[in-house]
């Protein structure tokens, strides 16, 4: 079993603005393609719900095969999907509000800080090394 | 919600579970229908659906209704049976492939998800869908758990040509023959039978009509003689034309046998059950239908056939009726008899409390039962068979109320007796009952999940079932618009079976599609899941038509893997199927990208060159964008009047050409003249354009930068009027290169440059068409004017003109400062006309100097040496010529057509650094052109001078002789690795005479100065200006020593001539550009080769005695220039280097009016096992002014204080500092110099034992005064601790003037004060062992 996922931030218009790869996953080639599809997929439920519920943490919106996928929508409805723990969405979200603070970022622009690159990282690590389940 | 019969399941399932009819059938049946191209059940289909039948009909319970819709099923024996699986697989597999074949020609795809959504529904559903669903379900029918599936009535068909009709009847119905699911028990084998006597007319044309008619006769008369019928015709009022008819012809006979035929069938099965149909009366089967009732069942007719060519008006009528009496009379009432019974007897056995206790009671006794994978075994007489029988009659009669009642009651008995699949079965089946009924969706939807899950647990055998239901749920939730739910359900039915599974992903894609509001991206992705699974099924033309309809959903966003995924596997598809084409513009979407990992980027591009070499042809693309073109990076080098020597000469910035050709060219009222006179000669629209001339290259950079790692080669290619250039190049990934192409005109006219045309890997050539960016585009030549994009990439070609190409040959790239050589410019004339009035303007004339004509082939360097009679050629007559940097060539000097001009420069390095010369050459031709008149050769290079030798000269008076000077030179080797050779010292003018004070083999015995060495030398320099107006005595020149010569002395050598060209040019060059206005006195000392070692120069620990300033004013430049001796240095020259080093106005104002010397032992011998060691020191002190001044004296015996400017300059020049690259200035400020010259060279000498050092004992200060022009001594005192080797200059000399009387000496009052560091005075200690 491997222990992988993948976590990408999108900005309110669907453009990913953030991706990650993270877990010790050997990641496959030929299906690299494959959490982007099933997280773009994710994005029209997310657009249900997003307005439908106050809840900023949606779990399990959607399914593929044996990979889940959970949303956390912020507060200006940039969606960062992944699964995980209400924690690693929250220590996220407040790395991402800092990155939000740095004058020179545009928002909605693609984020390329090593700095936030690093951080996610290690997050993920924190929470999802002890799981056995690829997800995206 | 509309009546849920009329809906789209509602429509399937009133045609898919409705009654089944075997028909048995004769050979000679089969073989009359196939007359019409129909097979017997082909020709009766069209008449088994009826719309409305209108049949009266009562339920169970005795409530009467109407039945409107009602269908049959007619299937051959032989089909009822469980399709073969295989078999049914590979039919879906030809539908698909039909449909994928169909579909991939008359597809066009919307290229915005907008048009998507703007269709209408029932466009954007493939209609195949519905055609391939029902197939899929009637892959499952006969089954043995359901029983709507089971023949409900048996029809057999008997031909009026078979032998023995009613016998074959009865061998028809041979159990051993009939379906499996009537022989094994699973269902009753006593079905209702129909029997049928089929008359072909082709076989003998006979009526109908006469035919029944003479039957009933014949029973009623039971006369079986051909009379009787005769009569009985004559009787019913027949004409007796036609009787005789039919009696007189041999027919007659068949009549007769038909007749006797169907009243032995009557006999034998039965008054009603039996018929007769006489068809294909048409005699010559030209009969056409216009719409073909047949069409829709036999879907592999040919157009061409003629269906039911046989078959009249008439007949169709009889089969008609036929089939509804059929329905009506027969099954339908037999069905609802059968209803009754099985209703009576369920009600019997299961309604009632204590029957349902009963059963509970009796079915938990069954619990022991062995449990089989699909429960226990029911027979067609089991009670439970027959509610199941009774719930599917009930629900084809429409009677979905009690059907729904029936399958409640069984779907618990088969949940207790673990029947899973029976159990699924009724489950279903309660899900579409309840959908009939329209009510509770809940339980409806319930059933079918439930139905669903239950076949999914039975694994490979539940697994089809599972689809159909799955399907049938989906098609639920699609009625009631529960799109999304619909489909996850498509989504679920996919297993194992991959195309299925692609079909059903479709689907699922359109639901989500249809879905309000649209889930795009689901749409999306289930496209390309669905894509995918049609690729691993080999339906290519499928999984294109998914990929592509996917592309408007990914359009424009940048998840970039995804766009990257779908283009690069639409390419490989079209690829696969040929169509090369189309896979290359695919394959271009995917190549731009630079996210991608190495391996990804490899396989795209790999496979892209696969597919375009297996195209076999070179392709054209626009939008190649691999390598990377960086259109900003554009740049067109082209020439009018300015053209270049070298590529580097382009690169350099028009601004600094044009300053430097500022005063060279003609003026601007000339220029402005001339652009007027081009706008007359040239077309108004072109005014704009710029200037070619044609022959010369116009060159434009690219910069490509490359994303992937392949080999790309651009090209150009060539027709009559143009030369354009090819460049192969190939790029590792991530590399970027320039690359220069050229175009060469070759008429008059008009060139546009278009764009850049490259083939990648010899195979497909990109175009990048350089007007589509015009934002970025770069003319580094344009003209002032300031131009439209367009025209810049324009060029007006005129015709040719000369073109100077200039060279100066052996220029070198690197050289050692000070190097002084000559060099040769040549300018070759390629054209056919002459060139005349050049000029030249070089910008350094510091380091490049344009020397006589006669110079060109003179002896290097015996050139410049001494010549005895020739003493002051030509040195002033070039002062003219280098005014402003400006060389005038003679004006008989001309470049004639096709021959070459070499010209002589003077090369000096004067300076070490990075050093870019410029030259340009200006030139005129005549009468060649109206429009240009002139042009300009411009030339560049780059030098790198590396430091030689730094060189420093102080100068002090004599106190007793004003005339005479002491010159001291220092001169530190800054090379690595070179040894110069010590020429001679050479002052400039006539007035000095100059003399060594030691001999130079003291100072350096080899005469030659070895890498990083320093060493210092002195000499006495003579005003002979003074001396003769004081002496009164002029001396020859010819004895005159304004030259010194440092080398061997016994050399015969003769001097180099300081004031004559180049030497004397360069110095003035050195003196304008180190900022001396007009020379009061000129000294040039020439270096020469010095060596001493560094234990030499420390054993030679010197003194420097200020001598009285007189107060008169000398200014002094010092140039310093070295040489290599042959074979020395890298140059490839054998002729030695001679490197100058020039100084310029050094004097001895710079001193201060105190000077003083501290005298003393300089080495000092002691036993220090004695207390101390005190060494006593005189410092005379000299005031030389004309000022009573105060001098105060501070000695720190702290060595961190008072030697810090030493220390910094230490510090700063680390000892291989020689070796470094930074420009000392070594003008003017001599004394830093002199003093880093040798602070750096004493901590090499000092031993670390110094660093305690030692101490001034006896005062620490001491001050005294100084009358004007005096001198006062002072002791000092200092104890030494341990042996070393001291520098005692650590004292400061604080002095303050008093001016005398203030009218006087106005410079003096200036410097009323100032601060003199000590000097080094080097005291050797050394223990003295042997003293005792």
């Amino acid at each position: 079993m491997t222990t992988a996922a993948c976590f990408i931030i999108a900005s309110r218009s669907d453009i990913p603005i953030y991706e990650a790869e993270v877990g010790s996953a050997a990641k496959r080639e030929d299906a690299a393609q494959l959490p982007q599809f099933i997280l773009q997929a994710a994005l029209d439920i997310v657009q249900d719900l997003a307005w439908t519920t106050s809840a900023m943490i949606l779990k399990t919106i959607d399914k593929f095969n044996d990979l889940v996928v959970s949303v956390y929508v912020t507060d200006d409805h940039i969606l960062n999907i992944d699964d995980g723990i209400k924690s690693f969405f929250q220590e996220v979200h407040e790395l991402y509000i800092k990155s939000l603070l740095n004058p020179l970022y545009l928002p909605g622009s693609r984020i390329t800080s090593s700095h936030f690159d690093t951080k996610v990282g290690a997050l993920a690590r924190n929470f999802f090394c002890s799981r056995t389940q690829y997800r995206a | 919600m509309a009546d849920p019969a009329s809906t789209p399941l509602g429509k399937m399932l009133l045609e898919e579970i409705t009654p089944v009819v075997m028909v048995l059938c004769t050979p000679y049946v089969e073989e009359s229908c196939l007359k019409n191209g129909l097979s017997l059940i082909q020709l009766l289909s069209p008449f088994c659906d009826f719309t409305n039948i209108d049949v009266p009909v009562r339920t169970a319970s005795d409530q009467p209704y109407r039945l409107r819709k009602f269908k049959l099923r007619l299937f051959y024996s032989s089909d009822i049976r469980q399709p073969n699986l295989e078999v049914a697989k590979e039919r879906l597999k030809k539908v698909i492939t039909h449909v994928g074949e169909k579909n991939f020609l008359e597809s066009s795809d919307p290229s915005q998800v907008n048009n998507l959504l703007s269709r209408p529904e029932s466009e954007m559903l493939p209609s195949w869908f519905q055609f391939f669903n029902k197939e899929l379900v009637r892959t499952l029918s006969f089954s043995d758990h359901e029983a709507f599936d089971h023949p409900v009535a048996c029809l057999l068909v008997v031909s009026s040509k078979d032998d023995e009709p009613v016998n074959r009847f009865v061998d028809l119905f041979n159990t051993n023959k009939l379906p499996s699911l009537l022989n094994d028990g699973a269902m009753d084998p006593k079905i209702m039978k129909h029997y049928l006597l089929l008359h072909d007319n082709q076989d003998g044309p006979f009526n109908k009509l006469t035919l029944v008619e003479a039957g009933e006769a014949q029973f009623q008369a039971n006369l079986v003689s051909i009379h009787a019928i005769q009569d009985f015709l004559i009787c019913s009022a027949w004409s007796r034309d036609s009787v005789d008819n039919i009696i007189n012809k041999k027919e007659a006979k068949d009549l007769y046998r038909a007749t006797k035929l169907l009243a032995d069938m009557r006999n034998a099965f039965g008054q009603n059950d039996c018929q007769i149909i006489c068809f294909n009366s048409s005699q010559d089967g030209k009969i056409h239908h216009q719409d073909n009732p047949w069409a829709p069942f036999k879907s592999d007719a040919l157009p061409t056939e003629n269906l039911g060519c046989f078959l009249n008006l008439d007949d169709l009528n009889e089969i008609k009726d036929f089939m509804q009496e059929l329905s009506s009379k027969h099954i339908i009432p037999y069905m609802e008899q059968k209803i009754r019974v099985l209703n009576q007897q369920v009600s019997a056995t299961r309604k009632g409390f204590r029957n349902q206790i009963k059963n509970l009671w009796w079915r938990k006794g069954k619990e022991d039962t062995i449990d089989t994978p699909n429960g226990p075994v029911y027979t067609f007489n089991s009670i439970e068979s027959q509610i199941r029988i009774l719930g599917d009659y009930a629900f084809m009669l429409g009677d979905y109320e009690l059907a729904l009642s029936n399958y409640r009651l069984i779907s618990t008995d088969y949940k207790l007796d673990k029947a899973w699949k029976r159990y699924a079965g009724v489950q279903e089946m309660m899900g579409l009952t309840y959908f009939l009924l329209d009510q509770s969706r809940k339980d409806a939807e319930y059933c079918m999940e439930n139905a669903f899950n239950t076949y999914l647990k039975l694994g490979s055998a539940g697994r089809r079932n599972a689809t159909r239901c799955g399907l049938w749920w989906a098609e639920m939730l699609k009625t009631r618009d529960q799109l999304k739910e619909a489909a996850t359900v498509y989504f679920r039915i996919c297993g194992e079976d991959t195309l299925h599974s692609a079909v059903m992903l479709e689907q699922a894609s359109f639901c989500y599609l249809l879905s309000k509001p649209p889930m795009l991206h689901k749409y999306g992705f289930h496209l390309v899941l669905s894509g995918d699974h049609y690729k691993k099924c080999d339906q290519i033309k499928h999984a294109i038509r998914t990929y592509r309809s996917a592309i408007p959903v990914y359009k424009g966003t940048t998840w970039s893997l995804i766009k990257d995924h779908v283009h690069f596997h639409i390419g490989q598809w079209y690829a696969l199927l040929g169509m090369y084409d189309v896979a290359v513009t695919h394959m271009l979407e995917v190549l731009a990208s630079t996210h991608q990992s190495k391996t990804t980027q490899e396989l795209f591009l790999r496979d892209f060159l696969q597919i375009v070499q297996k195209t076999g042809k070179t392709f054209e693309v626009l939008k190649l964008q691999l390598p990377v073109i960086n259109i900003s990076s554009l740049k067109v080098i082209f020439e009018d009047q300015r053209t270049n020597a070298s590529a580097a000469a382009a690169s350099v910035k028009e601004s600094l050409w044009r300053s430097l050709e500022e005063d060279m060219i003609p003026s601007s009222t000339a220029r402005s003249n001339w652009l007027e006179l081009q706008s007359k000669i040239m077309p108004r629209k072109y005014k704009e354009s710029n200037i070619c001339v044609a022959g010369d290259a116009n060159s434009s950079n690219n910069e490509v930068q490359n994303n992937e790692d392949r080999t790309s080669t651009s090209s150009g290619d060539i027709n009559s009027c143009l030369i354009l250039s090819e460049v192969d190049f190939s790029l590792e990934g991530g590399e970027t290169t320039v690359v220069q192409l050229t175009v060469t005109p070759r008429i008059e006219g008009i060139l546009k440059i278009v764009g850049v045309k490259w083939k990648l890997s010899s195979a497909v050539v990109g175009l990048c068409n350089f007007e589509f960016n015009p934002v970025n585009k770069k003319v580094v030549r344009g003209r002032r004017k300031q131009h439209s994009p367009c025209s810049d990439l324009k060029f007006l070609v005129i015709k040719s003109l000369p073109r100077l190409e200039g060279f100066i040959h052996s220029l070198p790239e690197k050289t050692y400062a000070g190097d002084l050589r000559p060099l040769v410019l040549e300018l070759s004339n390629q054209s056919k006309f002459p060139v005349k009035n050049l000029k030249m303007k070089i910008s350094n004339p510091r380091f490049l100097y344009a020397g006589n004509q006669k110079e060109l082939n003179a002896d290097f360097p015996a050139c410049l040496k001494k010549k005895m009679n020739v003493e002051k050629s030509g040195r002033h007559a070039n002062v003219n010529k280098t005014l402003q940097n400006l060389y005038h060539f003679p004006e008989d000097i001309s470049v004639q057509e096709e021959t070459s001009l070499s010209w002589p420069l003077w090369f000096h390095a004067a300076v070490p650094g990075n050093i870019p010369l410029y030259i340009t050459i200006y030139y005129e031709m005549e009468g060649v052109s109206s429009i240009m008149k002139y042009r300009t050769l411009r030339m560049h290079y780059n030098l790198q001078v590396l430091p030689s030798l730094d060189v420093s000269f102080q100068l002090s008076t004599r106190p007793s002789r004003s005339q005479e000077f002491l010159l001291r030179m220092d001169v530190v080797n800054k090379t690595s690795s070179e040894c110069f050779q010590v020429h001679q010292l050479s002052s400039v003018g006539q007035q000095w005479e100059i003399s060594l004070l030691q001999p130079v083999d003291s100072i350096l015995p080899s005469q030659s100065s070895f890498a990083g060495q320093s060493f210092s030398c002195f000499f006495m320099l003579k005003d002979r200006r003074r001396s003769s107006t004081s002496e009164d005595s002029i001396p020859s020149l010819s004895h005159i020593q304004s030259d010194v010569r440092l080398g061997p002395q016994d050399n015969s050598e003769a001097f180099f001539d300081v004031s004559s060209s180049p030497l004397a040019d360069f110095h003035d060059c050195e003196r304008s550009s180190q900022g001396m206005s007009s020379q009061v006195v000129n000294f040039l000392a020439l270096t020469f080769f010095i060596c001493i070692t560094i234990n030499q120069n420390l054993a030679h620990a010197f003194a420097f005695i200020f001598f009285l300033y007189q107060g008169c004013e000398y200014k002094v430049d010092f140039v310093f220039i070295t040489q290599l001796p042959k074979g020395n240095s890298d140059s490839s020259s054998n002729t030695p280097l001679v490197f100058s080093h020039h100084a310029c106005d050094c004097s001895p104002s710079s001193m201060s009016p105190i000077s003083w010397l501290v005298d003393g032992p300089r080495t000092i011998q002691h036993n220090f096992s004695a207390p101390l060691c005190e060494v006593n020191l005189k410092m005379t002190i000299t005031n030389s002014s004309d000022a009573i001044a105060s001098v105060h004296i501070n000695t720190f015996d702290s060595p961190s204080s008072n030697n810090k400017p030493i220390d910094d300059a230490t510090t700063s020049q680390p000892p291989e500092h020689q070796s470094g690259w930074s420009e000392i200035p070594i003008v003017n400020d001599t004394k830093i110099i002199t003093t880093e010259a040798l602070t750096t060279r004493v901590p090499k000498s000092l031993s670390l034992e110094s660093v305690p050092q030692f101490i001034w004992s006896g005062t620490s200060s001491t001050k005294l005064v100084l009358q004007p022009r005096s001198t006062a001594e002072i002791p000092l005192q200092i104890c030494v601790f341990t042996p070393g080797i001291y520098d005692l200059s650590n004292y400061v000399l604080n002095w303050n003037l008093t001016p005398v009387n203030d009218g006087e000496n106005q410079g003096e009052a200036n410097k009323s004060s100032g601060v003199c560091q000590g000097y080094p005075y080097y005291l050797s200690v050394l223990e003295s062992n042997f003293k005792d």
